[in-house]
């Protein structure tokens, strides 16, 4: 037989051809150039992404569902009628009982977490020039700043639970002071159970972010990352640490300034 | 394999390099000040004419912030195209989404509001 029947490489491989394809997404490399290990935490904190977006969308039709008060700031008084003025719920600082600083705690919460991501890029890039002692550094002022996030977070929720002195006369004539998932004296019911809903999701996932970077610094310390001559988990919880940064910023803005 | 397999370091063990962080404490200040900005209007722009215009500023600013956290400190502005976008694209659609049910709630709040008049 002049022609031979078994398949042989050629110089032009056909598509049904023995030869493997190196195309992009053939199989064998990483097609958006990052591991496998980084990408899944992209795709993860996509889907976060979506869960706080349905709850920022929930909060935000809710919330445009009630009446607004239309008169100027001094004039504003609580009531199930509208939804209250931010600045009017939100003035109390741990240690200033009395004084009147409309968002000012919440502002020291903005900066603290901003710092603590901050000093999570500072770890990262310690991680890229293989620094163990920096890395352990900047985890630990991470893992502060986080905590110190959650407490404030906590007071947040227990001046707001218990409310002021003057509380709110409510329609039934009796007066009811602070806040539960049935009612609340700053407006209507779902004021409150949307800030713990809300608020409570974040505080959760920083939570969980604070308990991943105390087991990467336990990590770090027992000379794991040194041994696998990469601190890319450094990398993949910063991810997961900027993401929990960028969803404050969000809830900030959306609960307390608009 | 053999049973001492090294690997190789780019870097002379002991010897580690120089930290790198302008670019850090750059966004850094970049954040505090869009954030201190924020404060400024929502404490000076207090007239109820100007809530949507005012609210319009703070989402656009907090969507600036979005980007300095996301591209500088996630470092995605330095990773592949096909990455940037596939994470762009699916958050522009929940910004698209925010914006139509906010919309759609104030449109609820009108028509309950009108309801038995």
């Amino acid at each position: 037989m002049a022609h031979s029947t078994t398949l042989e490489p050629t110089a032009a491989a056909t598509p049904y051809s023995d030869a493997p394809r190196t195309g992009t997404w053939d199989g064998g490399n990483e097609p958006f150039k990052a591991s496998y290990g980084k990408l899944m935490m992209w795709f993860f904190l996509l889907s976060d992404a979506f869960t706080f977006g349905a709850f920022l969308t929930a909060y935000g039709m809710i919330r445009h569902k009630h009446g607004v008060f239309t008169g100027t700031a001094d004039k504003f008084f609580f009531s199930t009628a509208h939804w209250p003025i931010p600045e009017k719920v939100f003035n109390g600082f741990p240690g200033l009982h009395g004084l009147d600083l409309p968002l000012a705690f919440v502002a020291l919460m903005t900066m603290i977490l901003i710092f603590s991501s901050v000093t999570m890029v500072l770890a990262v890039e310690a991680g890229h020039r293989m620094d163990k002692a920096d890395v352990q550094k900047w985890l630990l002022w991470t893992i502060l700043f986080g905590a110190m996030f959650l407490s404030s977070q906590a007071w947040e929720w227990s001046h707001f639970i218990g409310g002021d002195e003057k509380g709110t006369l409510m329609a039934d004539g009796s007066r009811m002071f602070g806040a539960n998932l049935a009612a609340n004296q700053y407006g209507p019911p779902l004021f409150a159970d949307l800030f713990f809903f809300i608020t409570g999701f974040h505080g959760t996932h920083v939570f969980s972010g604070v308990c991943l970077l105390v087991w990467c610094f336990i990590a770090t310390t027992n000379g794991t990352f040194e041994k696998r001559g990469h601190y890319e988990m450094v990398e993949k919880i910063g991810l997961y640490w900027h993401f929990v940064d960028l969803v404050w910023v969000f809830v900030f803005t959306f609960f307390y300034l608009v | 394999m053999s049973a001492h397999a090294t690997t190789e370091h780019a870097y002379v063990p002991g010897e580690i390099a120089k930290p790198n962080t302008g670019w850090i404490w750059k966004t850094f200040w970049v954040l505090v000040v869009i954030t201190a900005v924020e404060f400024a209007i929502a404490f000076a722009m207090t007239s109820p004419d100007l809530r949507t215009f005012r609210n319009s500023i703070f989402i656009v600013l907090t969507i600036l912030k979005a980007f300095f956290i996301v591209g500088e400190f996630m470092h995605l502005k330095h990773e592949t195209k096909s990455l940037i976008w596939t994470i762009l694209i699916p958050t522009s659609l929940l910004v698209w989404l925010v914006v139509a049910l906010v919309t759609e709630g104030s449109s609820i709040g009108e028509t309950l509001s009108h309801m038995f008049s």
